[in-house]
């Protein structure tokens, strides 16, 4: 993968794409009118959790966490949006557990983070909408609203100038996704259901935008973030079908629940 | 408009003038990807009904005629993907390919259309993948574009 960044398509000429596609394409040279595009879409964790229900029967209630988890605002502003991450990512496993009551609760919590940080008013309907689905137990259409709300989010903060904080809420999000995702291969080990953990997109992705962030937001926690980051990063296989070995799913784990914890507490 | 005001203003009267257009260029350009991604979630209707979930997330821009954009994106085996390509110009012609990293065409089904363009994947292994889009026509010096994908 190293020699794929920068991200280069040489064959990629003036004519190269038209009607009939080159089978090959040449993603070590890049000329300048296939310049990539630096934004990332972090996937939902119900997109990945998806495959997981199509491999078998995962019980979902056992790693819902939303009753032991923070949904208050805590410490600054960037501790807060980790949280709220977080708290997003939960409402995706509690649809996963089709509990409606955590999936309400969760929706209360990310209102009550929002106003935190300045942006309740962005994400009120769509709290609205959670509770309401979660009511009628339309999972589907919660998904939907909780996708919406991490857009919400971010154009909301956009508008603030406060993009960074966005970004922190989609890395808090990514974090408790790829912990329940490997509490869920650890339970029943698959080749196919570790190789999920393989996303060296995101990874590289979260690093350079918490490096490019302003020194105000460089807090303890968040450096603590990035180093939890690069640590996890050899582990999730450096080819595309690298196998991801039960002990690393493990080790994984353990440092994204590391970084959850640290999210979540008090004087962080 | 009238452009002879600004000569004559003075520099408070230039500076808003400048940020109105400023203002006013960028708000142009957000409506025309706004309606770009209304053409691309329009071709992503028929297949919502065939369970496919479509991302509130999209990307967006504008492009010359004959040039390319890359699109680094996750994916992961075991899910269908399509992604769908909307401009705001009729009379375009736009396209949009995936190829897995190690630069092998890796989708199974595309097609074009008025306004739109998509493209299919069934990853065979959960990576990274470059999505290609181009304005491969257009009446249009640069014209604007947007991608929304689903997953099912």
């Amino acid at each position: 993968m190293r020699k794929l960044v920068p991200i280069t398509l040489a064959l990629l000429g003036a004519s190269a794409l038209a009607e009939t596609p080159p089978a090959t394409i040449d993603v070590s040279k890049l000329p300048a009118q296939a310049r990539m595009i630096d934004e990332v879409v972090v996937p939902v964790p119900s997109e990945i959790f998806g495959v997981l229900d199509k491999m078998g029967k995962p019980r979902w209630e056992e790693v819902l966490r939303s009753g032991k988890m923070s949904m208050k605002p805590m410490g600054g502003a960037e501790q807060t949006a980790l949280i709220l991450g977080t708290v997003i990512a939960e409402g995706f496993i509690a649809v996963e557990a089709e509990s409606a009551e955590e999936v309400k609760r969760i929706g209360r919590g990310v209102l009550a983070l929002s106003e935190a940080i300045g942006v309740k008013k962005a994400v009120q309907r769509r709290s609205q909408s959670i509770v309401e689905a979660a009511d009628a137990k339309d999972w589907n259409r919660v998904r939907r609203e909780l996708d919406g709300a991490m857009v919400d989010v971010r154009d909301a903060m956009t508008e603030l100038r406060s993009e960074e904080l966005s970004q922190l809420v989609s890395l808090g999000g990514w974090l408790r996704g790829t912990e329940a995702l490997t509490e869920v291969v650890g339970k029943s080990y698959s080749k196919d259901a570790a190789e999920l953990l393989h996303q060296p997109v995101l990874l590289k992705f979260f690093d350079r935008r918490i490096s490019a962030m302003a020194a105000k937001r460089q807090t303890s926690l968040v450096q603590k973030v990035k180093q939890g980051l690069s640590d996890i990063r050899p582990l999730m296989g450096h080819a595309d079908g690298d196998e991801i070995s039960e002990k690393t799913v493990r080790e994984i784990g353990a440092l994204a629940g590391e970084l959850i914890k640290a999210i979540g507490a008090k004087g962080e | 408009m009238n452009y002879v005001g600004i000569t004559n203003s003075t520099p408070v009267k230039r500076y808003l003038l400048l940020v109105f257009s400023v203002f006013w260029a960028a708000g142009a350009c957000m409506a025309n990807i706004d309606d770009a991604l209304t053409f691309a979630l329009e071709a992503a209707d028929p297949y919502v009904k065939e369970g496919f979930t479509v991302r509130e997330d999209y990307w967006g821009g504008d492009l010359p005629v004959k040039s390319t954009k890359a699109v680094v994106h996750q994916l992961f085996k075991g899910n269908e993907y399509w992604f769908w390509m909307g401009t705001d110009q009729k009379t375009a012609k736009i396209s949009v390919h995936i190829y897995d990293s190690e630069g092998r065409l890796a989708e199974v089904e595309t097609w074009q259309k008025a306004h739109m363009a998509a493209a299919r994947i069934v990853p065979k292994k959960t990576g990274s993948y470059y999505l290609i889009v181009e304005v491969e026509k257009s009446p249009q010096e640069r014209t604007y574009w947007s991608l929304a994908y689903g997953f099912r």
